[in-house]
Order: structure tokens, then sequence, then C-alpha cells
């Protein structure tokens, strides 16, 4: 009897030990790393982009944590001086593109894992839940690319987005009407709307009929559909009734290539098509329709060609191809790999995890365009978060490859326009 | 609103409404045999759809030359998920139904997260078969000849499942479905009879999987867009019913594509869904349902 307590004893205190010395491991290691959620559609209809994601947050990080030695900010690696060479650890979750499965991987990621911030979403509408989640338990959400202009209107102390929203994006398209109109004498007097019916879709199309009656062009036709429909045939026959000027689609990648191979089959080639980025901007889009894309405009916060003003593309570039993605970076991957740069940033200057001192680093954040590998003037918040320096670009598909056309400054290639009836 | 464009939407509608309508057809067909809806339908139209990816790319084989090829595999595929997995959930005792439900719910899981292992998640599709990107004008009509030619290979489905339902085999489906008990007493073997049955429905979504390659982008994702219409159609038509199946696939695209039209494109799904709530509130076992 005396002889199982004494040993009773000696295995609770062998016990407490061993929980001890855990604790003792789990604070070293808290040191050394710093663990950030991202939260993307890894499976599902999006999980084409939220695998991108993936990749593309995992390329950023190998940079800041290893030694690439790449021009632009955090490129030179050794892990975030600021923390004391503190590594960078990305943890994943998949919100299989539902709000309410992001809303609880959210909420996971801060209450059982910790992280010192978010990353998200791709879709407008995880990104709502995901941020209002973050607001509540006070951890910063990094947008970093979600294009909805409503998200920074939400009132959200804890919202940060690096990369433009959809008023930019479409203010962009708008400016590039009237710019190449004035060059080349072909002025856009009519537009046909088409837009998925999520957020996304119907922020982009109410933004882009209101700039539209601004401009004094007409609105032709202004059509909403379901997402992940099995046809749309039918929309491409009330586009090809309308038979606008150029063609103004918000859609994601299924649709996109549904759509593209619909006007084809109703024999309707658009004079112009200019898309809100998404879908039209996918790889798999333009490999599914090959030909079809030719001509496509789409606005973007990335240009790929844009190497003479940014030196560190083609490193990043590569670092990105070899991660497993096989593809160039895009629209989407460039702003998630920013979207991580910019926290980095937030962080080494915070010199610390604390979720107050880094918010106050993120609003104090002023990042020269050249440190990064967007065309952007630069990041810096303001009052919703917003970065206010992140100026669009135009890109068109000229044989195969993806060009900025547009603000002409840092155009690689003229636009192909011929909107002449 | 021209005549013609009326009559090219319609026409398009029911083209369509036949893809959905050999979709619907397998799972009517499977339902028939179980009383219990097979969720991995959509799944098995995925499957297919990546098996006619898989040959195009290794051969060259056109997806309208793969037809039988991928039918047979499809076929092969129904009958071995019959005897490994459904033959078993047959002998629980008590609540089979749910066994099965979840049974079939597991397999589109697994085989859904198995091809976005293999092959990615990325949208793939089929480029250069001899029907991609054709059309074909009738006076004011132009239609998607892979769309047109889906339809003709769907009547022929029909066809050839009507025929069948009048073999022996056809008639002893039918018998084993009533009662297994019974024929077992003639020498009929239930597992045989229901794995047959269970192949010639995957067959069937197997050929609809070609059909759609031919035209639509393939995901690991794709079949989610096409089973709820599947379960609508089969639950319009009638629980079992091939004819009702047809018939409701038919009326599912017609309706999908003049709501689309005349009312608005976003609606598309809602002009379905009523006609599916009127259905069930005044003939709730569907159009052609023998329950």
């Amino acid at each position: 009897m005396r002889v199982t307590r004494v040993s009773r004893r000696a295995v609770l205190a062998g016990v407490a030990g061993v929980g001890m010395a855990g604790a003792t491991a789990r604070r070293a290691r808290a040191a050394d790393e710093i663990k950030i959620g991202a939260v993307f559609p890894l499976s599902g209809n999006a999980a084409a982009i939220g695998q991108d994601a993936k990749r593309a947050l995992e390329t950023m990080a190998d940079i800041i944590n290893g030694h690439h030695d790449i021009p632009m900010l955090l490129g030179q690696g050794g892990g975030l001086a600021g923390l004391g060479g503190a590594k960078v650890r990305l943890l994943f979750a998949d919100s299989q593109n539902n709000p309410q499965i992001a809303r609880s991987a959210a909420e996971r990621f801060i209450t059982q894992d910790g992280v010192v911030a978010i990353i998200g979403s791709y879709t407008s509408a995880t990104a709502v839940t995901i941020s209002q989640i973050c607001n509540r338990y006070q951890i910063p959400y990094i947008s970093a690319d979600n294009s909805s202009p409503s998200l920074n209107k939400q009132g959200l102390e804890w919202f940060f987005r690096p990369s433009p929203t959809d008023v930019d994006f479409t203010q962009a398209m708008f400016d590039f009407f009237a710019a190449v109109g004035a060059k080349t004498g072909e002025k856009v007097q009519s537009v046909a709307i088409i837009h998925e019916n999520s957020v996304f879709g119907t922020d982009s199309a109410r933004l882009q009929a209101s700039l539209a009656a601004a401009a004094g062009i007409k609105v032709l036709a202004n059509i909403s559909y379901q997402a992940n429909i099995p046809s749309l045939a039918v929309e491409a026959e009330r586009l090809r009734a309308a038979d606008a000027d150029v063609l103004m689609p918000s859609s994601y990648t299924s649709d996109a290539i549904l759509l593209v191979r619909a006007m084809h089959d109703a024999g309707y080639k658009p004079r112009a098509i200019m898309a809100q980025d998404a879908g039209f901007i996918d790889p798999a889009f333009i490999a599914a329709v090959g030909p079809l894309a030719d001509g496509v405009m789409s606005r973007s916060a990335f240009a790929i060609d844009a190497v003479k003003e940014r030196p560190a593309i083609p490193a990043v570039n590569t670092l990105f191809r070899a991660s497993g993605a096989n593809k160039d970076l895009n629209d989407l991957t460039a702003r998630e790999l920013t979207a991580l740069q910019v926290l980095g940033d937030a962080l080494n200057r915070a010199k610390s995890t604390n979720n107050m001192a880094l918010r106050e680093a993120l609003r104090a954040t002023d990042i020269k365009g050249d440190q990064t590998i967007m065309p952007w003037a630069g990041v810096k918040f303001d009052d919703t978060g917003q970065n206010v320096k992140s100026n669009p670009v135009i890109l068109q598909q000229q044989n195969g490859e993806w060009r900025a056309v547009f603000p002409f400054d840092i155009a690689t290639a003229p636009p192909v326009w011929h909107i002449k009836r | 609103m021209s005549a013609a464009i009326i009559a090219q939407v319609a026409i398009g509608g029911l083209l369509m409404g036949l893809v959905y309508a050999v979709v619907a057809a397998g799972l009517s067909l499977i339902f028939g045999l179980m009383d219990v809806v097979n969720f991995a339908h959509g799944a098995l139209l995925m499957v297919a759809m990546y098996a006619t990816l898989v040959i195009h790319r290794m051969t060259g084989l056109d997806p309208l030359l793969q037809l039988p090829l991928v039918a047979v595999l499809l076929f092969g595929a129904g009958v071995g998920i019959y005897r490994v997995l459904i033959a078993r959930t047959l002998k629980t005792r008590g609540n089979a139904a749910m066994v099965q439900i979840f049974t079939t719910f597991g397999l589109s899981i697994f085989l859904v997260g198995a091809v976005q292992f293999l092959f990615g998640s990325d949208f793939q599709s089929i480029n250069g078969s001899v029907l991609g990107g054709r059309t074909v004008t009738i006076g004011a009509i132009t239609l998607a000849l892979p769309l047109v030619v889906s339809g003709g290979v769907a009547l022929l489905v029909f066809l050839a499942l009507a025929l069948l339902s009048r073999t022996e085999f056809g008639r002893a489906l039918e018998a084993t479905r009533e009662d297994f008990e019974a024929v077992a007493l003639i020498g009929i073997d239930r597992d045989q009879v229901f794995g047959i049955g269970w192949g010639i429905g995957t067959a069937s979504v197997g050929i609809a999987g070609v059909l759609l390659a031919n035209f639509y982008y393939i995901s690991p994702d794709v079949g989610t867009n096409f089973a709820l219409i599947a379960y609508v159609a089969v639950a319009l038509g009638g629980f079992g019913s091939i004819a009702g199946a047809l018939i409701a696939g038919l009326a599912i695209g017609l309706v999908e594509a003049l709501t689309a039209l005349v009312i608005d494109p976003s609606l598309k799904q809602i002009g379905i869904f009523l006609i599916y709530l009127a259905v069930l509130m005044l003939r709730p076992r569907g159009l052609f349902g023998r329950l």
C-alpha cells in the first residue's frame, strides 16, 4: 500500500515534470516561430485558386525565412530581424469557399492555434465572415485578394487590405476607355455587364453601372446569374442581342470558361472584353478556352512584365514556379504573396507579436512601391485599413501572354483596340 | 425578342435537358433497385469526365470515340462498387437505408478527394476534339454541335434502357426489386442482378460524362452542378422511372432556358424548383412514380 502511494507520487511528479518541460519547449518554440493563419478554398469549386494561393504564401514565407537575397523588402531573408530572426510559420485551413466554414476555421486559428494574424481568402463572401471574427478577437485580418469595396466599409478596426478594391479597379477600366478613346478616336459608347450574383459580382456590376453612367456610356445589358450553373447559353444569347461595344464580365473560373464558350457557340464575338479579373485571369481559363481568350482585357494589381521598374519579379517568379505551381505569378498570387510581405514588415517593426503593437505597426505601414513586386506607388493604409497607394493596371491577352497596356507609362505593349462598328 | 431567338433558346434548353436526363436516368435506375439515392452519382459523373480526359491525353482518342470504352469502364466500376460496398450495406440489420446513404456519401467524398489528389484542383478541358467549338446553323438557329450530338446520343441511351426493360434481364431486375427472397427460390441471385443494375446505372452516367467532356470544363467539383439537377429530375419524374427521368430532364432544361430568357437569368433555378414544388404538392410520387 505504502509502496503504491510513493510510486503514485513519483508518477505524478514525473507527469508534472514532463508537462513543464513541454511548456518550456513550447515557449522556446514560440520565440523563433510566428504563426500566421491562412484561410483559402483548398477544395471545392475554387480549389485551384486556393491551392495556388497556398504556394504563393509559402513562397513568400520561404523568402522571409530563407536566404535568397531578392531586391525587395524582407528579400534578404534570415527571418524577421525585428523579432530576433524569428521564422514565419503558415497554418492553412480549407474554407471550401463557404462563409460559415471560413468563419469557424478562422476562429479555430485564433482560439486554438494562437495565430498572430489571418490572411485570406479569395472570395469576398468568405472575407466578410473571417474579418468579423478577427475583429471580435482583435486579431488583424490581412485581406490578400478580396476586392469587394464593401469589406473595408464594415467599420472594422482590424481589417487591412494592401490591394486595390473594385472601386479602384473599375475606375481604372473607365480611365482606360477614356484614354484609349482619345488616343485612337474609337470611343466606348456602350457596355454590357454580366456578373455572378454573390458579393463580388454584385458589387462589381453596381460600380460598373454607376461609373458608366458618370462617363456617359450606355449600359445595354446588366445580367446577373448564379455561379456554377451548368449552362450560360441563354446569357450569351442575351449578350449577343445587346451587342455592346465592350463586354464587362465579373465571373469566377468555371463560369468564365462556360461564358466564353457559350458566346462562341452563339456565334457572338464581342468587340472588346474588359473582365473584372477573377476567373478570366486564372491560367486554367486561358488553357481551357485557348484562342478564344485572345484580346481579353482585365484589370489587375500586378504586371509580370513590369520588370524594369520592379527588379524583384524574376527571382520571386522563379521561386513561385519551383514551389510546385509550375505557372507564372498572376494578379491573385502576386497579391497573396505581397499580403504576407506587408504583414511580415509590420511584425518586423512591431518587434512583438502583441496584437495591439501589431495593429499600430500595420497602421504605420509605409512601403515604397519598388520594395514590392507590385506596380503600385506603395503601401499606406487609410483609417478603414485600405491601401491608398495601390494603383491598378489593365492587362490584355496578346498571343497567349498577359501584357500591360495601361497606364501607358508602364505599358509594355499597345492595346489591341477595334471597337469601331 | 424574335421568334428565332426563342426557338434557339428553347431547342438549346431541350438539348441540355437530354444531358440532364441521362445523368438522372442512371440515378433513377439505381434508386429503383434499392429505394435509396446514390449520393456518389455526381462524383461518378466527374470520374467519367476525368477518365475521358486521361484517355484523350494518353492516346489522343477523340471523346466521341471513347463512348463505348468509358461506358464499359464505368459499368465495371458500378459492378465493383456494388460488390465491394453496396452488397455489404444490404446485409446490415436495421436502418439499412441510412447505412447506404452514408456509404455512397462517403464514396463521393473519397472519389472527389482522390481525383483532386491525383490530378490537382485546376480546371481542365479537352481541346481540339472533333466536336469541340463547332456549331450547326439551321435557318436562323445556331446550335453548338457537341450539344446536338449529346442530345442524339442521350436519346439512344433511353432507347437502349427502354429495350432493356423488355428483356429477360429487365424482368429479373424488376422481380428482384419487388421480392428478392421469392426470386431466390427460382434461382435468381440478388447480388448478380443488382450488380449488373449498378453497372448499367453508372455506365449511363459514364456516357453523360463523355458527352459533357466534349464541351464542359472538368474539375473535381464538377459533378455537384449536375447532381443537384439529377436529384430534382428523379423526384420530379418519379423515383425509379426511366421515362420519368427523360420527361423531367427535358422539362428542367426547357424551363431553365426560358426562365433565363424571359424573366431573369439569376432566377432560372427558381423556375425549376417551383415546378418541382408544384408536382410535389399535386402528385407527391412524381410524374411517373409508382410508389
